[in-house]
């Protein structure tokens, strides 16, 4: 199934994307060195990514930061078991810190899954103590599942 | 790393402008050249504090639209080489071991993967399962992106209070 604004694109945008996602040119005018691969111009590669842009597609160019590297060391996902009607709140209430980065609503008896980042595991313990706290939601329906090694993390998908 | 390079991740974390020169600006900023700011951001990448450079994608929005977290049970001894094992595979984007709960929650090693289709993702885990062996799995499937649904605000990377540029957040990129 492909979505609506896959749709949207067309093979140079679906181009433009591979390329933004494995082989950022780094040099002073990125934009014209792709357009020079794609045999089109710098304002047209421009103007394709504002459109992808506007879409949504590709929100944001730049640096992806391991944050082990920046001194948040310390990483682990929780579940929690949140009744039903209370997901939404649950969620508004985790989505207030800065190191959840990401937040599902999975089909599990535990059913919402997050991650934290933080520079200690005594800082992670602190804000899944805080979240905890302020959802009610009781020990014995939350798993934290610390990182113990990351074997591999790269998000790049293939469209071309 | 030095504080220039914290103020250049800072700045392009931003997100890139759409101009013919994007570095431009930033090194003005900084009182350096364009290509200072290059070379620097390449030897970021290349030391590998910058995962990489380039866009990040939602992978709803380009049709991939299925997503699992794959918690498997791997005897201790094999964790290594299913963990490289299950790494090769492209549609694997994540994978990572983590502490169990004993007793409770004995899962250790997670793999996230997306696909056009769930079915594809058990086809998937199936062949994941035969190349490792292990047959011990929970596929969980997501049915909602809850921070898309209620950011309040970009993902953030929050700089360590240790670190050179204390007063400041890195915003925006992490990869899901």
């Amino acid at each position: 199934m492909v979505s609506e604004d896959a749709k949207r694109l067309d093979e140079i945008d679906r181009k433009i994307v591979q390329i933004l996602q494995d082989d950022f040119p780094m040099v002073e005018r990125p934009w014209k060195e792709i357009g020079d691969k794609l045999n089109i111009t710098e304002d047209d590669v421009i103007k394709r990514l504002k459109r992808l842009n506007e879409l949504g597609i590709t929100r944001k160019i730049g640096p992806i930061i391991d944050s082990s590297r920046v001194g948040l060391t310390a990483a682990t996902l929780v579940a929690m078991k949140v009744p039903k009607n209370k997901v939404d709140d649950v969620a508004c209430t985790i989505n207030e810190y800065g190191s959840v980065s990401h937040n599902y609503e999975r089909e599990h008896e535990y059913n919402v899954w997050f991650t934290i980042t933080a520079s200690s595991n005594k800082g992670l313990t602190n804000i899944l103590e805080e979240i905890r706290q302020k959802t009610g939601i009781n020990p014995s329906d939350v798993l934290n599942l610390p990182t113990k090694q990351r074997f591999k993390i790269n998000v790049r998908f293939q469209l071309t | 790393m030095d504080e220039v390079d914290y103020k250049i991740l800072f700045e392009t974390n931003k997100g890139l402008l759409l101009t013919a020169e994007p570095f431009n600006e930033i090194a003005a900023q900084l009182g350096i050249t364009p290509q200072e700011v290059i070379a620097r951001l390449v030897k970021l990448r290349d030391s590998g504090v910058i995962r990489r450079f380039g866009a990040s994608i939602k992978p709803n929005d380009l049709g991939f639209s299925a997503n699992a977290l794959v918690a498997w049970k791997v005897p201790e001894n094999r964790v290594q080489d299913v963990g490289s094992c299950l790494s090769k595979y492209q549609e694997v984007t994540h994978c990572y071991e983590r502490k169990t709960i004993a007793g409770k929650w004995e899962y250790n090693l997670y793999t996230v993967m997306h696909a056009r289709k769930r079915e594809a993702i058990e086809q998937l885990v199936n062949s994941l399962s035969e190349a490792t062996a292990v047959n011990d799995y929970l596929i969980l499937y997501s049915t909602r992106d809850l921070k898309k649904a209620y950011a309040r605000s970009t993902s953030t990377v929050l700089l360590p209070a240790e670190a050179s540029v204390p007063s400041e957040n890195l915003r925006g990129t992490r990869e899901i």
